[in-house]
């Protein structure tokens, strides 16, 4: 935290570093309006901008010279996503006028930001919680349209409500058994733990971490490998699913020495996809060395398809839950049974073979409506596990009949876990679930 | 000026905060409207309970005096909750009123260096600015000046008790309220506010049916409060339990509008967790029955406490309803139930010295703090006292942390967030309360005590040898040998008791029983209280970051707008303690921080 000084003019690149139609580059801080203002083709425009306004005009540089044009959307104090100044540049979105830019930037006094920097102000005033500023990281850094609205609901604040629904369930638990030590034995019916209620949360809090692992898979999207013997199809597969030609595809085995790799998206979830070298035995030693980057790989893989010949089967590998067998040029040989065959030359059954990759990566989202609720951020996982753990201890402790006084010690390390995602607990609130629930006090 | 200080009220808090200031060595003046009812005990005929006893011992090493009272005034003791752990377990013992009440007024005449006088303080008299306390006025007509005072005004200011239709003025029944100084500390600026309370009726003894009750005998063996001698042997006598019936609550439903709580009179807010019989019935009309607990006031006296049906109803009512119920169907009511409504002053106007923001030398402590309780109304007192001559002798103030004590916990809840009813302790307050078992107060505070001139260098060597003991315990279970492994690792089983210990290691029948249950607990406990100890380590780095309560929070950039005003009225000693005002937000306590390790605002 100390590393940020929050009285610096910060600037970055909003947008990706590529080229495009447009790109934005976010500046923050107060003074940025007329630190920025004379390289400003229309500097009082820009001066008396009232917040949440728009200024056309020019960015200039110190010699006067037009760098591009530009619209600038202006936050004054308190306002915006950091709430302290603002002003986001709308450029073209071309390399050059980019670097330009941000070259000005930098010589008149502004400080590129660190990772994270603008949400740590956003943070440091008040504007998003922990869980949002984390969501926020998310949203800048998710690369597909589905992670995109996993981060939405985020900010909307669904995983909030679910966490705070947990939380609930908790404090209820805790209140029970606070009450117990809070008033003597004498003053209170006999008190049986709410063991099922406590089972119950240890799976939804479960469950709910157990959602980390398929927003992971949106977020940084899943690694999926072509494998097989050399001239299976493998990189007449890639070229087809990418629609382009991306592969070097000639008819002779081997060709493809090393690996390529590319973008794609099935299922809403981003997949790199890797096309290998074929595996065999070779004497030339850079196909020998595609064949072991190839293994690595594949070993790294979150899905190999594994690609077999139909018209020459050869070894066939066990399908297991990484690993899928395809049998590819079913135009010229049939395979029979519910094997999945394709042709890589006519696209026949390739639909179907998407269908079964996403069934795959997807097989362990959680049924029901709440498929949109995943955590993302490694700190939720971890302080759900925090929770989960504690809550599992209580349980112990309560089945070994141990005293309430540590179990209590269990639910409220639990407790904390849960609050540090959504916001403390305080013993107000223990007090306030336990006057409100049980008729105490002599 | 006439003395060093002043004490105003002879209640629970009075009686400490009198007694410490003198005990220090200052010359102290306590002022009382009423000398016969020093140390009385208004509602409840008990001391301690759960987190309570705990407050008592902690009184006790810090040099306090609540303990012995009731070790020498106590007719029935219990250590409750023992099946719930030894961290929330507690003592409490049922006291003979009239004993406590003379032990307390023996104890302040005893005293040397503490004068006593009976008149009621109508005003305080300040400099031309307001700013700092330089005297009272009373009454009659007497200006008595002091360089510090401490304010321990109870129910009594501007006190007024309600029985259904019937309100009189009063602080409690029969005894006049304090007029005057709650409108005069008003106009003086002072956060005055209303907060109410209620004891239930005192009925005859020998008007209850007994054989329709059942009888609550306490513990075969009294233990003493006070770490300072180990046993104790008094008189015991037993308590009884009935319960409210069917009946008992469509009297009181029929009723309601009578009541003065439900028919507007009384705008001060009441305790949630000791609701009224009719807040009760109110509110958990499911239940078939409430308990009652009939308690004996005393040794001299034939009336008894019902505990569990207070109430602001008709006395009519009340007859009715207490006729309702097994065993006091021909009861002999002698003093009704009634409500009592007072001025209270928001105890966020107070540093954690219980100091007051406004008035320099002004301390304030007990119920004028909106706290409930004999209990927390001592341990104000008491630390108002220590910091009242810390003050007088110019040094720093004490202030207890919340791993070290209830005490620590209670002020910094009261000065942190204020309160919206009356406060009481509870052990879910306290976040470390493995840390603060009845039985470690000494080792907790002997030492606090000592070096606010309460405790003499015999307690100091009392505990240390007392410490020296309990290793040696250690020592001797870690040379031998049971179920395979060391003693003192085999106890950390759960099954493994120091009683079983005792034939393995016959040595350790050299050691008295305290000491042998402190190492027992320790042990069983270690693991949580290494993980407690890491929580505390993180709670005490950010309690070390001081702040100047004079520090300029308008200067700090980047404050939320709600956060920095209430930062401006909490006015907190310590980040930590900021971290806790409702509406400082992490955000806030981040820049704070940035900013005073920038340099700006340390101590």
């Amino acid at each position: 935290m100390s590393r940020y000084d929050t009285q610096d003019i910060i600037y970055a690149l909003a947008t990706p570093w590529a080229r495009s139609g447009l790109a934005v580059i976010r500046i923050s801080g107060a003074g940025c309006k007329e630190a920025l203002a004379p390289y400003f083709s229309r500097p009082a425009a820009l001066l008396g901008a009232p917040n949440a306004t728009m200024v056309h005009g020019s960015l200039i540089d110190e010699a006067a010279a037009r760098i591009d044009e530009v619209v600038l959307a202006i936050n004054t104090d308190g306002h915006g996503y950091t709430a302290e100044e603002a002003i986001e540049i709308s450029c073209h979105g071309s390399l050059a006028v980019i670097q330009a830019i941000l070259a000005l930037l930098g010589r008149i006094g502004m400080r590129s930001a660190e990772a994270g920097e603008f949400t740590f102000r956003a943070f440091l005033h008040g504007r998003v919680d922990l869980t949002q500023a984390e969501a926020v990281e998310e949203l800048v850094s998710s690369v597909s349209q589905r992670s995109r609205s996993l981060s939405l609901s985020r900010l909307e604040g669904k995983l909030r409500q679910r966490i705070d629904m947990l939380k609930d369930t908790l404090l209820t638990i805790l209140a029970a058994v606070e009450v117990q030590l809070d008033y003597a034995e004498d003053e209170l019916d006999e008190f049986v733990f709410p063991t099922q209620a406590l089972t119950d949360l240890i799976a939804s809090i479960g469950s709910l971490a157990d959602t980390y692992q398929i927003g992971r898979l949106y977020k940084r999207g899943a690694k999926v490998v072509l494998a097989g013997s050399t001239n299976v199809g493998k990189s007449s597969l890639f070229n087809l699913l990418l629609k382009e030609e991306r592969s070097i595809v000639s008819p002779y085995r081997g060709t493809t020495r090393d690996y390529i790799e590319a973008d794609l998206e099935v299922g809403g979830i981003p997949i790199r996809l890797y096309d290998t070298a074929g595996l065999r035995e070779s004497e030339d030693l850079v196909e020998q060395e595609g064949v072991v980057r190839s293994e690595r790989l594949i070993g790294q893989a979150d899905l190999v398809i594994h690609l077999v010949d139909s018209t020459d089967l050869g070894h066939i590998p066990e399908e297991d839950g990484r690993t899928i067998v395809v049998y590819n040029k079913s135009d010229l040989a049939r395979i029979g049974g519910d094997k999945l065959a394709i042709s890589a030359q006519s696209g026949e059954g390739v639909a179907r073979l998407l269908e079964v990759v996403e069934a795959y990566l997807k097989r362990s989202i959680p049924e029901g409506g709440d498929e949109e609720l995943v955590i993302e951020g490694e700190r939720q996982w971890r302080l759900l596990g925090g929770a989960k753990g504690a809550l599992l201890r209580a349980l112990h402790l309560v089945q070994a009949d141990a005293v309430l006084d540590v179990v209590a010690v269990e639910l409220g390390e639990a407790l904390s876990n849960l609050g540090e995602l959504t916001g403390e607990v305080r013993s107000d609130d223990i007090l306030e679930r336990i006057f409100s629930g049980f008729c105490v006090g002599k | 000026m006439d003395y060093d200080a002043i004490v105003v009220g002879g209640g629970h808090a009075g009686i400490e905060a009198s007694l410490a200031l003198s005990r220090i060595g200052f010359s102290t003046l306590l002022v009382t409207q009423r000398l016969d009812t020093i140390g009385a005990l208004s509602c409840n005929p008990a001391i301690g309970g759960l987190s309570k006893g705990n407050i008592v011992r902690e009184i006790d090493a810090l040099g306090g005096e609540m303990a012995h009272l009731i070790d020498h005034s106590m007719i029935q003791f219990r250590i409750l909750n023992r099946r719930r752990g030894p961290a929330v377990q507690a003592p409490r013992a049922q006291a003979d009123k009239f004993t406590y009440n003379r032990l307390a007024k023996e104890t302040v005449e005893g005293q040397s260096n503490l004068a006593l006088f009976m008149d009621t303080v109508v005003d305080l008299l300040l400099d031309e600015a307001e700013r700092v306390y330089r005297g009272i006025i009373t009454e009659r007509g007497h200006t008595i000046t002091s360089r510090v005072l401490v304010l321990t005004t109870g129910t009594f200011m501007e006190g007024k008790i309600f029985i259904g239709e019937w309100e009189t003025s009063a602080g409690r029944l029969g005894e006049a309220a304090a007029i005057g100084l709650g409108t005069a500390l008003r106009q003086k600026g002072f956060p005055v506010g209303r907060m109410k309370t209620g004891t239930p009726a005192r009925v005859r003894r020998s008007s209850i049916d007994f054989s329709r009750v059942e009888t609550q005998q306490g513990d075969a063996i009294m233990l003493p409060f006070s770490f300072d001698y180990p046993t104790i042997d008094r008189p015991m006598r037993d308590c009884y339990i009935t319960w409210t019936n069917e009946q008992t609550h469509r009297i009181i439903g029929e009723n309601m509008a009578r009541s003065p709580l439900y028919g507007g009179k009384i705008s001060g807010i009441g305790p949630r967790y000791c609701p009224s019989i009719e807040d009760k019935v109110v509110r958990f009309p499911e239940r078939e029955r409430h308990q009652i607990f009939i308690e004996p006031e005393g040794i001299g006296t034939e009336e008894m406490y019902l505990n569990g049906i207070s109430s602001s109803l008709p006395e009519d009512v009340q007859a009715a309803f207490i006729h309702s119920i097994a065993g006091l169907e021909e009861a002999e009511i002698m003093r009704p139930a009634y409500a009592v409504e007072y001025d209270y002053i928001d105890p966020t106007a107070l540093y954690p010295s219980l100091e007051s923001k406004l008035v320099d030398g002004l301390f304030i402590a007990g119920q004028t703090n909106g706290t409930s309780g004999y209990e927390e109304a001592a341990c104000q007192g008491l630390m108002a006292g220590i910091n009242a001559a810390q003050k007088l002798k110019g040094e720093k103030p004490v202030v207890l942390g919340r791993h070290e004590a209830y005490i620590g916990v209670l002020i910094d809840d009261l000065v942190t967030m204020g309160t919206k009813e009356p406060y009481r302790m509870f052990t879910s307050r306290a976040e470390y309360r493995l840390n603060l078992r009845h039985d470690s107060g000494d080792v907790r505070l002997t030492k606090k005590g000592w070096e606010v001139g309460l405790q003499s260098d015999e307690h100091l060597a009392r505990l240390e040898e007392k410490l020296r003991r309990i290793e040696a315990v250690k020592d001797l279970l870690a040379q031998h040998t049971h179920r395979e492994k060391s003693a003192l690792a085999a106890l950390k089983m759960p099954e493994v008791t120091i009683e079983e210990l005792q034939g393995v290691v016959p040595a350790l029948g050299r050691f008295d029983e305290a000491t042998l249950h402190q190492v027992e607990l320790d042990v069983k406990y270690a693991g949580y209280i290494d993980r407690q100890q890491r929580q505390v380590d993180r709670f005490t780095r950010l309690e070390a970051m001081a702040i100047d309560p004079l520090f300029d929070y308008d200067s700090v950039e980047g404050l939320s707008s709600e956060g920095r005003e209430k930062l401006k009225a909490v006015r907190p000693f310590s980040v930590g303690q900021a971290s806790r005002i409702n509406g400082v937000r992490n955000s806030d306590v981040a820049i704070l921080i940035v900013h005073l390790r920038r340099g700006g605002g340390h101590v």
